[in-house]
């Protein structure tokens, strides 16, 4: 037995996962027992014989007649390629000039605030820490039902809400909701 | 008057401009602009937005290569050989590869999706500008159109801060104020994004400073319900259309604080 593992080790790799049927019949016979089992193994381990190109994409002989019948050639590819990174290059400049001239107008607006009131200016800058409940909000939760508590407790301070909806291809079957229950959020 | 015997005390005598520098810093000191809060109240884009011909031109080629390029699918693993699947499975294959020759991919695909509904909103055909469906892919600006000395004039919603107010809690009971509290809004941050400096009438000459400082904040459901003292009329709009209805240094004052889509 030990004899056998250990020549299974010596094999090329394609054949080692037919291992367990090699020990199992005598020389010669192939085994139909299962089919199913057989065409699993037969995706997994592809054979070595190269005549046919393989889902697992180890010979792949007909990559380069496809690829002419898909383009029109290397020039074209080329110049489509460059056109697509100059269409990316000038959105990611008008986003980021966009982004700037938004920081710009905040720094503006902060250094006015630091004019005008130091103390304005020091509470615009605070860390907000998550955890942290103020004592407003303490004092609001203890007269507050269930439902209103978490809908308290959900809003994380520092973190964006839940509710705030990712762009899809088509919009809502209910449209926007024009019906919200009126909630008085304590201040933070 | 009170610089003046100050001065007039000192040895040398006073001379014109020093006297006004003296006055001009005494006022200085006392007078603090009265300070604003402004909200920028902000509906997000609902859908995604169109791919440009360029970009749909693009996306269908990659598709061509992709399908050119990838893995052959092993048939017999996901189907028997023979079976009724396989061959519904060839000719739905056979259909996708006409389609895809044929560069109609991402219109079909939507198509395809069962009771969608449509991009287009009947807001946008009636130009309904109190909808907040209306124009899915930009976002939505609310501004609210408030008398100001007998004129009419488009406005972000305002507020004064108290005294002793933080500017962001100020900027909440504005919105309230200003908009009633049907709304489930969500204030950024503590920070002012923005700063605007209302002309002042010429009269008092710099005495009474007015400074706005503008919040952001998101609306993720409810509506408007404006307070009829204050305003006459709202509206949901585009940076675009904002540009068409607000005074021309307010616009000069806001345009850098909204996005461009």
């Amino acid at each position: 037995m030990s004899v056998s593992v250990l020549k299974l080790n010596g094999l090329p790799f394609q054949l080692r996962g037919l291992g367990a049927r090699l020990y199992s019949t005598r020389k010669g016979e192939v085994s139909s027992s299962d089919p199913q089992k057989d065409i699993i193994r037969r995706h997994l381990y592809p054979p070595n014989i190269r005549n046919k190109a393989s889902p697992t994409g180890t010979w792949r002989p007909d990559v380069a007649r496809a690829l002419q019948r898909a383009i029109p050639s290397v020039q074209a590819h080329e110049t489509i390629e460059r056109a697509w990174l100059l269409h990316q290059r000038h959105l990611r400049k008008k986003r980021d000039a966009e982004l700037q001239r938004k920081f710009n107008c905040m720094r503006q607006a902060m250094q006015e605030l630091e004019e005008i009131d130091s103390r304005l200016f020091r509470e615009a800058n605070k860390q907000e820490d998550p955890r942290a409940r103020s004592l407003a909000e303490v004092e609001a939760m203890k007269s507050m039902s269930e439902p209103e508590k978490r809908a308290v407790e959900s809003r994380v301070r520092g973190l964006f809400p839940r509710e705030l909806r990712i762009p899809t291809d088509t919009p809502p079957k209910n449209g926007w909701p024009n019906e919200w229950r009126a909630f008085q959020r304590p201040l933070a | 008057m009170f610089s003046r015997t100050v001065l007039s005390s000192c040895k040398r005598a006073p001379q014109a401009h020093e006297v006004a520098q003296v006055d001009a810093a005494l006022s200085k000191k006392t007078a603090r602009p009265k300070v604003h809060t402004g909200i920028i109240l902000n509906r997000s884009p609902i859908i995604t937005r169109t791919p440009t011909a360029f970009e749909k031109a693009y996306y269908a080629y990659q598709t061509r290569i992709h399908r050119a390029l990838h893995n052959p699918f092993p048939y017999d693993f996901y189907f028997k050989q023979g079976s009724p699947l396989e061959s519904r499975f060839n000719i739905e294959e056979r259909r996708r590869e006409r389609k895809a020759e044929a560069e109609k991919l991402a219109e079909a695909t939507m198509r395809d999706e069962e009771e969608a509904m449509p991009r287009v909103h009947e807001a946008d055909i009636n130009s309904d500008f109190k909808n907040l469906n209306r124009r899915g892919q930009r976002n939505l600006y609310l501004l609210l159109q408030k008398q100001e000395n007998g004129t009419a004039v488009w406005k972000f919603p305002q507020g004064i801060v108290d005294r002793g107010e933080l500017l962001h809690h100020a900027a909440t009971r504005g919105l309230e104020v200003e908009c009633g509290n049907n709304m489930d809004t969500w204030i950024v941050s503590r920070n002012p994004i923005g700063v605007f400096h209302p002309p002042s009438p010429a009269s008092t000459g710099g005495a009474e400073e007015d400074v706005v400082f503008f919040y952001k904040a998101h609306i993720m459901a409810g509506q408007v319900r404006p307070n009829r003292t204050h305003t006459q009329d709202f509206a949901w709009l585009t940076k675009g259309e904002i540009k068409t209805r607000v005074d021309e240094d307010y616009w000069l004052g806001i345009k850098d604080i909204l996005s461009d889509f």
